[in-house]
């Protein structure tokens, strides 16, 4: 492998200092002279309709500023997929969750404007509450939008190879079902936002998101802005996983009320809100009928698919074909077919959380695996060895494996946990599972249809050569992006982390898809290596000028310029400097050209130095439709074992220990990877063993809080191995990858196999609670 | 977003200040000692106290002290500090392991154990522990102390004998008799952050190493409005020779003692099938921890 100076280190993070000392501002810390506090009205009711809104008490109330509903905030409609805009602001018919937001209200305090929104009277007509898919499809069910009947939001049908063709060939057939419950983000910082409309009708929002370009685009197109009038910025965020990737009404209410009031305007949600807001993880109920060879061979696969969507659509066609399409692979499957859909409901929106679509779908299908291994009398491992795809194989919906590390991360946990010496030989009570995960390493395509750029990146270098500004609009939210595109920036331009300044995280610094889909490392990083190459060759081009050497002679790096067919008489440049600095202290001195005094001499010879990167991906596999959904320039994938104790007089399960194995093509900050890989498992664990949100008979959320929804804590997490492996990607940037989703996949379904492992019984809901395995193992011993 | 409401809030120095404050208040007031109770009732709104009146000058509640064999702790010492005290680890270890099961880390530093008593939740951490040690607690008020067991001190949940203008000084264990052990196990979902789904303690006191059983308690909590004593499993196992047969059949005694409910943090049936685990578990490391006491502590 080349050597590096910056990238596949363990550098420590940009925001390190920031963050342990505290001095990170997130946008709760945020405030404005002059600024006005927002509170919303959301609805008590999870399906009725609405007859009148009066807001006369509320805008009474003194120290009242604005109150908007829909009569201001207008009718146009807007979502995540343009096919499916099915949102509006502010309810004007009816309301389809408890939570839909009715209307807003700006103050001269938060105690203010919360109590004006108790003053905002609505009536209501109450409609029939669906909340599950049985009510949701029943015969003559009420349609919660008009324009879908049957409450079907979206439905997908494809068929890969022959299915039914293919059984005919296979000596085990299976039929399993699996369902996880409705998760939540549970990051820890909840939304929120403030919004600054000028007097020169510029609109300034800074807001805890994912996306600084979606929600900028949104805000514009709902409240008919131009673009170019709109700035969005993201502080520091504390987590987002999914929830934070599209635009959220409080946001569009804010700008709209600062718009109207010509204050800023705050906005925060409470943790309740967050939970009512939700996007995150929908409950799928899947079916699973696998056919395999006596050999061992997978042959077919018949996925079906039912989504408890919510009220609207949010990512929510993305995750549907996510559902589907991310199967198969990392197994080398011929026939392939899939049905999916996706149903309304009054309870809050589901949308995208870590593993897109594809957690539940990967849980319950390596279950069955484990299942059919068994049933081979094949171990689980040597199973999968035997089925999975290596790099340059194609999938059956023609994903692209341009790299593809699966043995190595297979071999990796296998080793790494010692298996041969567990597998079969613990006793009872205690087991040990493995299995495999895939994912995209970035969408191939934007939310919108479009040829825009996904990323772009501009580094200006400062006039004395001494600092290296990079400009991205990507979105740093906890993940470590920042710190990953420095290092590409300072490796790609020669110099060390700390010589550069990373912006990021604003529309002002170009366009952005943003953090979702575990694209920034690949596809922000592609074009921030294109930034630092076009900074360095206009530098290089700008010292050729004055020293006569080749272009193609010289290079950058460790902060020095290499000369590579000999050093040249640079004196003159050093002279120069040196003489432009008098009285500084760090004078450049030794036998090497700085990185300093070619930048110097660049901007003294050309002005600023402004190098530029855009990347798209090239062209992708898969004509059929929904091909947009899961293409992508590459795949990341993981294998994982992990160990558990089941307490069989209680049912509680204890985690021990994982072993986890990450291809992140070439990990340009290897604490990083660890990091995500570290994260994933215990938010895995999380939806594994303990997180369901649940709702009483009225669709409210029974436990929107942290106490009762229970996240994993630092106590629950057991310690975990990670195994890093780099099977370098020609599609990513220094052979880069995903890591961010991916290395969720395996944990739940190794969970689950271990579980099995060490009591021998199958458990197909999650959360695997101590009271659900405890009547499983009850339900068993009856039998 | 949950909101603070408006108060006064006053921070007296001695005992006799604070009482008097109180009664002042006459019923207004409200004791705040960590407030990882009070404070989160009074953001959902179910209380409303005009004035909070801090006990964190009052130096005397703060103290953890050994009394004949026994302990008196201060109603002010932090759940942290009864976790982390080694009078308290080796004198009533059972109280130490009921502690170091409440909430987080971040928690039990501000908690106290008053407030864990007062507070009346059906799912408290130490009552379980401290009533199976037969603690009595000490109440002052202006006029009037009284000094009550906590067998008679829980009324139902979040009430109890207390009256506002009361303040819970300390809470004093008797010395245990000898070849006595105990044993506190909560069950939870997560390994810290949990409100029990079904919690039990459980005493017992032998006549000698191999003898009988000449004193029993078995407390079991979140099965009931308040924490109970498992009456006809207590009976059971008085004047019996220990064994596993023994526990177990206690153990189904306790079950139709409790009257568990189905909520959110679990089912009934489950509930019930935990109480014979966990008394079955509870009873033998009591019997295990008595038999191996060389006499003296619990
Ligand atoms: C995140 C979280 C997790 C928790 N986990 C647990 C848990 O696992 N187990 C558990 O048992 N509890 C738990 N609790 C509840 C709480 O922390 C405990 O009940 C704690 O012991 C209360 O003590 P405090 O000092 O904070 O009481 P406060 O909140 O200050 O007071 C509670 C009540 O007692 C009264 N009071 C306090 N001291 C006195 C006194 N000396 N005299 C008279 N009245 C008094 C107050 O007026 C108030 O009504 C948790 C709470 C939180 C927020």
């Amino acid at each position: 492998m080349k050597a590096y100076n910056v990238i596949n280190t363990r550098l420590p993070r940009v925001d390190a200092r920031a963050k342990a000392t505290g001095d990170a501002r997130y946008t709760a810390d945020l405030s404005m002279p002059n600024m006005l506090y927002g509170a919303m009205l959301q609805s008590p009711l999870a399906h009725a309709k609405i007859l009148n809104i009066d807001v006369t008490a509320a805008k009474k109330l003194p120290g009242v500023r604005d109150v908007v509903t829909w009569k201001e905030a207008g009718l146009v409609k807007y979502g995540v997929s343009p096919a499916r805009y099915d949102e509006q602001v502010f309810c004007s018919d009816k309301v389809r969750y408890v939570g839909d937001e009715i209307a807003a209200v700006a103050a001269v305090d938060l105690e203010t404007a919360m109590e004006a929104v108790s003053l905002i009277k609505v009536d209501y007509e109450e409609l029939p509450v669906l909340l599950d898919i049985e009510s949701a499809m029943a015969e003559g069910a009420i349609a919660i939008h008009e324009d879908f009947p049957g409450n079907v939001s979206a439905e997908v049908h494809q068929e890969f190879g022959n299915f039914e063709e293919a059984l005919k060939e296979c000596d085990i057939v299976r039929t399993d079902r699996f369902t996880n419950k409705r998760q939540d983000g549970g990051f820890l910082e909840p939304q929120a936002c403030l919004a600054q409309y000028d007097l020169n009708g510029n609109l300034t929002l800074w807001s805890s998101t994912q996306s600084v370009h979606y929600v900028q685009r949104s805000i514009a197109m709902v409240l008919g802005l131009p673009v170019g009038k709109v700035r969005v910025v993201k502080p520091y965020v504390g987590g987002g996983f999914g929830p934070k990737a599209a635009v959220n009404a409080m946001e569009i209410a804010a700008c709209l009320m600062s718009k109207r009031t010509g204050r800023p305007v705050k906005m925060l949600f409470s943790r309740e809100q967050v939970f009512l807001h939700s996007r995150a993880r929908h409950q799928f109920f899947h079916e699973f009928t696998t056919g395999v060879k006596k050999d061992g061979t997978i042959m077919a696969l018949h996925n079906t698919c039912y989504l408890d969507g919510g009220a609207y659509s949010s990512f929510g066609i993305a995750t549907i074909y996510y559902a589907g399409s991310l199967l198969g692979a990392p197994y080398r499957l011929p026939n392939m077919k899939y049905d999916g859909y996706r149903i309304y409901t009054n309870k809050p929106t589901c949308g995208a959380q870590r593993g897109h679509g594809g957690v539940a779908a990967r849980a319950g299908w390596e279950q069955q695996l484990d299942t059919i291994a068994a049933e081979l009398n094949m171990d689980p491992v040597e199973f999968r060895l035997k089925n999975m795809m290596k790099t340059g194989d194609v999938t059956c919906n023609d994903f692209n494996m341009s790299s593809l590390g699966m043995q190595e991360c297979l071999e990796g946990v296998r080793d790494g946990s010692n298996w041969a010496a567990k597998k079969g030989k613990l006793p009872r009570g205690k087991g040990i599972g493995v299995a495999c995960g895939f994912f995209v390493s970035g969408a191939g395509y934007p939310i919108y249809r479009s040829e825009t750029f996904h990323s772009t990146a501009t580094i200006r270098l400062t006039e004395d050569g001494g600092g290296v500004n990079l400009y991205t609009a990507s979105a740093e939210i906890g993940q470590g992006s920042d710190t990953i595109l420095g290092q590409i920036a300072a490796e790609a331009l020669g110099v060390s982390l700390d010589d550069v300044m990373v912006h990021s995280g604003d529309t002002d610094f170009g366009v952005d898809l943003g953090a979702y889909s575990s694209r920034q490392t690949l596809m922000s990083g592609h074009a921030v290596k294109m930034a630092a190459e076009d900074t360095k060759r206009q530098v290089l081009e700008a010292l050729s000028e004055q020293l006569g050497v080749t272009v193609g002679d010289m290079d950058i790096a460790g902060g020095v310029v290499i000369f590579k067919k000999g050093k040249p008489d640079f004196s003159r440049l050093r002279t120069l400097y040196i003489k432009e600095h008098r009285g500084w202290e760090d004078q450049p001195s030794g036998a090497e050209l700085t990185f300093r005094e070619a930048a110097r001499v660049a901007f003294i010879t050309r002005g600023v130095i402004i190098g530029n990167g855009a990347y798209k991906p090239g062209e992708l596999g898969g004509k059929y439709k929904g091909a947009a959904v899961g293409t992508s320039p590459a795949y990341g994938c993981s294998a994982q074992v992990v160990e558990v104790t089941v307490d069989e007089q209680t049912g509680k399960v204890t985690i021990d220990a994982m072993t986890d194995a990450h291809d992140c093509g070439f990990a340009i900050n290897r604490t990083n990877v660890e990091g995500q890989m570290q994260g994933s498992l215990s938010m895995g664990l999380g939806e594994a063993l303990f997180e369901e949100v649940r709702f009483d008979a009225k669709g409210r959320v029974a436990n929107a809080s942290l106490g009762e929804y229970r996240i994993p804590t630092a106590l629950d997490m057991p310690n975990v191995k990670t195994v890093i492996i780099e099977s370098d990607e020609p599609n990513g940037p220094f052979g880069a990858k995903e890591v961010g989703e991916g290395a969720i996949m395996p944990t739940i379904p190794a969970i689950l196999n271990a579980i099995y492992d060490a009591v021998g019984v199958r458990i197909n809901e999650l959360p695997v609670t101590s009271e659900r395995l405890f009547a499983a193992m009850k339900e068993k011993q009856k039998k | 977003m949950l909101l603070l409401p408006k108060f006064d809030y006053e921070e007296p120095k001695s005992l006799p200040e604070a009482l008097a404050m109180l009664s002042e208040l006459k019923g207004n007031g409200k004791v705040i000692a960590g407030g990882t109770d009070l404070l989160v009732n009074m953001k959902k709104g179910t209380v409303r106290p005009a004035c909070l009146v801090s006990l964190k000058k009052v130096e005397a509640l703060r103290e953890i002290s050994g009394e004949d064999g026994g302990l008196s702790v201060g109603s002010h010492v932090t759940i942290s500090e009864i976790a982390d005290s080694d009078r308290v680890a080796s004198t009533f270890p059972v109280l130490a392991r009921s502690a170091s099961c409440l909430g987080s880390p971040l928690i039990r530093n501000r908690a106290t154990i008053g407030g864990n008593i007062v507070t009346a939740r059906p799912a408290a951490d130490l009552p379980p522990a401290l009533l199976v040690l037969g603690a009595r607690v000490e109440l002052r008020g202006k006029d009037k102390d009284r000094t009550v067991s906590l067998d008679g001190f829980f009324t139902g949940p979040g009430t109890s004998v207390i009256e506002t203008r009361e303040v819970l000084t300390r809470i004093v264990i008797p010395s245990p008799p000898p070849f006595t052990g105990a044993d506190y196990i909560k069950l939870g979902h997560r390994a810290a952050l949990e409100i029990a789904i079904v919690a039990v303690s459980s005493r017992l006191t032998l006549d000698k190493p191999d003898g009988v059983i000449v004193d029993a308690r078995v407390i079991l909590s979140s099965v009931a409005p308040t924490a109970i004593h498992a009456v006809s499993a207590e009976k059971a196992l008085m004047g019996q020779r220990p064994s596993e047969d023994l526990f177990a059949k206690a153990a189904l005694l306790a079950v139709g003692d409790s009257s568990p409910i189905t909520d959110i943090r679990g089912g009934a049936e489950y509930r019930r099938d935990m109480v014979n685990t966990l008394v079955k578990r509870t009873l033998l490391k009591a019997f295990n921890d008595a038999r191996d006491m060389k006499g003296g502590n619990a």
